[in-house]
């Protein structure tokens, strides 16, 4: 990308002396933060058209705040930090804020949008055809300009062929001439829509109504009326829904976002209210979670450290073996060894799962085993364990080979001259200096994988689960078994999910933040 | 002053971020993206499909983009369909015009998600009754319906040219080809390793089970749910003969990766699916034929669920009117109906179509013939509890549990899950 | 005897390890070149050999496009991520400031939050960028490629970080008593020095970026728009296995720009570190 190239120049030039890069520093920077300036005024465009004024303000604030942050010569770390961190909070942090707050709500299917919404959703689904009525050819037309002039249905009478328009006040009949279909094709004072002037203003025609006795005319798309009644309407009064045949009723509940009939019964269509902390108290309470949460936090322990541990091991055995100018065919090894990592993962993990099916899979046929390894709970563990292994060594592996490549051979050469052994000089020199660079990625990686939601739930699903409790099976890892419980019954909780899902953050977090905090002296080698 | 190349890259990155690389600005033409403050001069309607229907429906939509002077979209979202469409609704982001199955059905209703059509009563009369019933939800008829699918017991007629009429026959006849060594298996009907309960169902059903009860009106009634109940564990004892300690009809190692191929390897003769696995079927070249699938000697009828494709008007669509012109008035024609058939060979829910392609594929009748006892997939949200925990109980009956402690236990999380 | 104990263990390694890696791998090309073009098999050699799902996989499928957007979309951002990356990890490793560890941790942790759950968010911000700018929002490369740099400042820069600290920092110190500024010290010194490591980064980001699916799944719904892994998930979803030599085709040409860059950027991971940039 440009700014990639940017840097390239500015590291082959090799100047002796201050001044030069200094203005050609300056020469850069000027139109890159005019380019900024001109961007965000082409931004700010779009927000003052919609009078989104805090929008605006935000822009207006970032982008001040950038020019100011790379034309004064303080905050070095910030300029290093900024571009990096905007992103970061646009797009992961405010998502990840977002998603949190949602904890505290009962944000969920039947509960996603606002109160006006679910009442709206549940005007429209009671709005039925009036019995014995009768359906209208519909011609929707104007008085006035096709764009913008009051819209009229000319309904056409399916057996008499007569004509009638109607607006918001009610019907009244007109000449119109109609083709075969019943469709009006002209009349007097009226101009005729065609589908695309039609469409333009579909919610106009959604909305209108024309009243009659039985309940009203409404259009069912661009050709067709009928006459349709609201089964169902709100009452303010009451704060209610009503059915209007029999009168029932159904009132506003706002702790649990419902509207809630005598006998406790609820109407489906709900809306997002907030329940303060039951989510988590919850998460604690319910056998479902609290019973099997030490077992699979224990395993899921063991997968992250296992997945992580391995593949270091593996990676790294490898870089080692091919760290050598004497093994020939380095290249051939290195790109066939790269290709596990190269495949997409999603495709592979579904390959691995039929390849340890008991009667078919390739690997009981190639070592002519009869092993259930999704039947068991060891050989399932053990199976999604090798299938990580397989998934993530070549990344340790292209590590690795990057962080021996970046020792200095020096180093490993003194080691040698001192009469180490190969190994001993490994130990004493390469492994401690290979640690400073991969002991955060260690780190990164344990987390990414105690949270490796496709490793299970695109291989085995949590299988095999005991016969009695079909909820959390031997290779759950809480993120998949959150998972199950959050989206598997009644339709997806995104606010208990949530929830638990902040709970499984505060264990990743202890726990990176322990080994994080021993990882200090390892950055003070060379200080 | 002092040099700041990095700086100054660091702003070039965040002008690059803030703009999509600078030059985007003369490319944001709305015909690309609809934009809701250049509202344009043409209606636009935006449909969403899977990718195989979507490819189906492109020429169709643009066909009557064409004759209505609309601009019409057909884009493909390849997974989780459903919350996709939720999700993009609530936010309003999403399509006019939504393709999927009906059981989604009660899952959109609660979320406001679709609207329920107005069909004339001519429209309605030309549908197939089975496929209406499946739509309607409450009283209401919430898509237009344009195929049908059922299970059916799909043989290879080289090996077994009688169609067997009970599961037990079909036991039979499979072990005699196996003695015989002509096939390695004694039925593909697939289990996996968590179970699978749509291709359970026919011999659940078969073996007195049931999932939930129907009320008066012939609605399903969540409240009353039939797994853990008595005749729910009778049924899984039966199923257990057929599991891996009985006779090995139901294994966990056919999967749903599996089963259709290795009954087009000729492995097993029988095969429990769907009009989808013909088109593997046919290109295997075998010779084949379709029948009911056959339930336990004694028992019920084996009832299939029967599923039904569907067009949906997006209640939150920026173009409702339009929406509902296309699938109420324009669905509906057989034209429409003929080329989703030819993209799938699925038996379309619109009789006319069914009539205009019957003479060619003899199969789309037998289908329906083996749908005849078929129970429409309930559509009501509670569903979605069910299938998980079901499934692994057939997972661990076929693998040998004890079928009254799992299927009981399984009764219990889904009344947890449904409460 | 020497030979087998200095160069031997090395092959033998090698072997054992390309055996493990490549016998799924072979099992998909033998999928691919399979004309049934079904999963159901153990066969690890093709029961036929036909370019079949191949052909219908351009025939078909927009499959050039996934893939020309996949390249452009992968390609872009891992680079961008790997400069903004590189940025932060100068000023985490080489400057103190406080709230330095914090940052450091909160960069990780952050990621740590299941992204199924920031679906809903996502959809939240795009639909008022698609309202507002349009060029940015749905179904648009650069939409997608913001969306990824927002975890620009993540892993990588974990990663860098602990490269940086492995330069001994009595270079750049010597640079700036000599009298070079921090940009000097960062693209001059320090960049050159930790060039394998920005070409791993790369490396690793770009194949992040090319397999990711949950965003781009929601995000790009036009055929065209698609990434790889979207289009071929769309494949054989819902579809049974109906498609499959046509998903394993896919996959095994999904594979190749990954290891074009490989071989572009494995000069720089092998042989990267040149002594004289040491020295110097």
């Amino acid at each position: 990308m440009t700014a990639t190239k940017l840097g390239g120049p500015e590291v082959q030039a090799r100047p002796a002396v201050e001044e030069k890069p200094d203005k050609k520093g300056t020469m850069i920077k000027i139109p890159l933060l005019g380019i900024t300036t001109a961007i965000a005024i082409w931004a700010a465009f779009p927000l003052v058209d919609n009078e989104a004024w805090i929008g605006l303000a935000v822009l207006i604030a970032t982008t001040a705040g950038l020019l100011y942050l790379y034309l004064t010569p303080r905050h070095i770390p910030l300029k290093y930090l900024a571009p990096g961190t905007i992103l970061l909070i646009l797009f992961q942090v405010f998502p990840v804020l977002y998603t949190a707050s949602t904890a505290f709500t009962n944000f969920g299917d039947g509960h996603r949008g606002s109160k006006q919404e679910a009442v709206t959703a549940i005007q429209t689904a009671s709005v039925t055809q009036v019995p014995g009525s009768q359906q209208y050819a519909l011609t929707v037309a104007t008085t006035g300009d096709p764009a913008t002039g009051p819209l009229v249905f000319l309904i056409t009478d399916p057996v008499t062929r007569q004509v009638e328009a109607g607006d918001a006040d009610g019907l009244k009949q007109i000449e119109a001439a109609v083709n075969s279909a019943g469709r009006v094709t002209a009349a007097d004072g009226f101009t005729v829509l065609t589908v695309g002037q039609a469409s333009v203003r579909s919610a106009e025609i959604t909305a209108l109504a024309v009243p009659t006795a039985g309940g009203a005319i409404r259009s069912s798309g661009l050709s067709r009326a009928y006459e349709g009644r609201a089964g169902r309407a709100y009452d303010e009064g009451c704060d209610c829904i009503r059915d209007t045949t029999t009168g029932r009723t159904w009132t506003a509940d706002e702790t649990v976002g419902a509207f809630v009939d005598g006998n406790g019964e609820r109407l489906a269509q709900g809306w997002k209210v907030g329940v303060g902390f039951s989510n988590f108290t919850r998460v604690l309470s319910e056998p479902a979670i609290a019973g099997p949460f030490l077992r699979t936090l224990v395993w899921n322990l063991a997968f992250a450290i296992a997945s992580t541990g391995g593949t270091f091991v593996l990676g790294l055995l490898l870089a080692m073996a091919l760290h050598s100018p004497r093994v020939r065919g380095r290249t051939a090894y290195r790109v066939l060894l790269v290709l596990p990592y190269a495949m997409p993962s999603f495709a592979m993990l579904l390959v691995w799962r039929d390849m340890f099916n008991t009667d078919f899979g390739l690997i009981n046929n190639l070592l002519g085993l009869d092993v259930d390894w999704f039947g068991g709970s060891a050989s399932a563990r053990l199976a999604v364990i090798l299938v990580q292994l397989w998934l993530g060594y070549p990344y340790m592996f292209l590590v690795a080979t990057g962080a021996l490549q970046a020792i200095p051979r020096e180093l490993a050469e003194a080691s040698r001259i001192d009469g180490a052994s190969a190994w001993g000089g490994f130990r004493r020199i390469t492994l401690p200096l290979l640690m400073v660079a991969l002991t955060p990625l260690l780190i990164s990686s344990f987390a990414f994988n105690f949270n490796n939601f496709n490793a299970i739930y695109l291989t085995t699903e949590g299988a095999p689960f005991p016969a009695d409790n079909p909820a959390n099976g031997a290779t759950d890892l809480l993120i998949t078994y959150t998972y199950r419980i959050a989206f598997g019954g009644g339709g997806a909780q995104y606010g208990f999910a949530a929830a638990i899902s902040i709970f499984i953050f505060l264990i990743v977090a202890v726990v990176s933040a322990a080994s994080f905090r021993r990882t200090r002296h390892l950055e003070e080698v060379h200080a | 002053m002092r040099i700041r190349p990095a700086g100054v890259a660091a702003a070039l990155i965040c002008a690059l971020a803030l703009a999509g690389c600078g030059g985007s600005d003369d490319k944001s033409s709305p015909t690309d993206n609809p934009s809701a403050n250049a509202g344009g001069k043409q209606g636009e309607l935006v449909i969403w499909a899977d990718d195989k229907r979507s490819a189906a429906l492109k020429p169709f939509a643009d066909k009557f983009g064409a004759e209505n002077g609309v601009t019409v979209k057909v884009q493909a979202i390849s997974k989780d369909q459903q919350t996709t469409f939720v999700t993009a609704s609530q936010q309003g982001s999403g399509p006019d015009v939504m393709v999927g199955a009906h059981d989604w059905i009660g899952n959109l209703v609660q979320n406001g998600a679709i609207d329920p059509v107005q069909l004339a009563a001519e429209q309605t009369s030309g549908l197939n009754p089975n496929a209406l019933k499946a739509v309607t939800f409450n009283g209401q008829t919430y898509g237009v319906p344009y195929a049908m699918e059922n299970l059916a017991l799909i043989r290879n007629t080289d090996l077994a040219p009688e169609a067997p009429k009970t599961i037990e026959a079909l036991v039979a006849d499979a072990k005699r080809l196996k003695d015989a060594k002509k096939v390695t298996e004694t039925l593909c009907l697939q289990v996996g390793q968590n179970g699978d309960a749509y291709h359970l169902y026919p011999l659940y059903s078969s073996a007195g089970g049931y999932l939930f009860g129907t009320g008066a009106n012939g609605d399903y009634d969540p409240k009353d749910l039939g797994v853990g109940k008595p005749e729910s564990v009778a049924a899984f004892k039966k199923i257990a003969t057929l599991g891996e300690k009985g006779s090995g009809a139901l294994k966990r190692s056919i999967t749903p990766e599996n089963s259709i191929a290795t009954f087009t390897g000729k492995k097993c003769a029988f095969l429990v699916s769907g009009p989808w696995a013909i088109t593997d079927v046919k290109k295997a070249k075998l010779p084949y034929d379709i029948s009911p699938v056959p339930g336990f000697a004694g028992g019920q009828p084996a009832r299939p669920f029967l599923g039904v494709q569907s067009f949906y008007v997006a209640s939150k669509g920026k173009n409702k009117a339009l929406a509902q012109e296309f699938v109420t008035n324009y669905v509906t024609t057989p034209e429409l109906a003929v080329a989703l058939y030819e993209a799938e060979p699925r038996p379309p829910a619109l009789t006319a179509a069914f009539d205009q392609v019957k003479g060619s594929d003899a199969d789309l009748e037998k289908f329906v013939e083996a749908g005849k006892d078929g129970q429409p997939l309930p559509a009501v949200p509670e569903m979605a509890a069910i299938w998980d925990p079901f499934g692994k109980a057939e997972a661990s009956v076929v693998g040998g549990a004890d079928p009254a402690k799992t299927i009981t236990a399984a009764g219990k999380t889904i009344s947890a899950a449904i409460k | 005897m020497s030979w087998l104990k200095q160069v031997g263990w090395r092959h033998l390694v090698g072997v054992l390890m390309l055996v493990f890696a490549l016998a799924p791998i072979v099992f998909v090309v033998s999928a691919a070149f399979n004309p049934l073009g079904t999963l159901s098999s153990s066969e690890i050699v093709p029961t036929g050999a036909s370019a079949a799902n191949f052909t219908r996989l351009f025939a078909d499928t927009e499959f050039g496009h996934w893939f020309l957007n996949s390249i452009v979309i992968a390609g872009l951002s891992s680079a961008a991520s790997v400069f903004i990356s590189a940025l932060a990890a100068y000023a985490f490793s080489r400057r103190r400031f406080r709230g330095r560890r914090v940052g450091l941790l909160s960069v990780l942790l952050i990621q740590m939050f299941p992204q199924f759950l920031a679906i809903v968010a996502i959809f939240l911000i795009f639909s008022t960028v698609t309202d507002y700018w349009p060029a940015l929002g749905f179904n648009t490369w650069w939409g997608l490629i913001l969306l990824y740099l927002g975890g620009a400042l993540g892993v990588n820069t974990w990663l860098m970080k602990g490269f940086f600290d492995t330069v001994p920092r009595e270079l750049d110190e010597s640079a700036t008593m000599d009298g070079a500024s921090h940009p000097q010290v960062f693209f001059r010194i320090l960049l050159p020095l930790v060039a394998p490591i920005l070409a791993v980064t790369a490396l690793l980001a770009f194949i992040g970026t090319i397999n990711e699916f949950l965003i781009a799944n929601v995000f790009l719904t036009d055929a065209g728009a698609k990434t790889l892994p979207v289009g071929l998930v769309g494949m054989v979803a819902g579809e049974r296995n109906a498609n499959f030599g046509m998903f394993c085709a896919g996959t095994l040409l999904t594979a190749i720009p990954t290891v074009l860059v490989f071989q572009l950027l494995q000069r720089y991971i092998t042989d990267g570190l040149t002594a004289g940039a040491v020295k110097g």
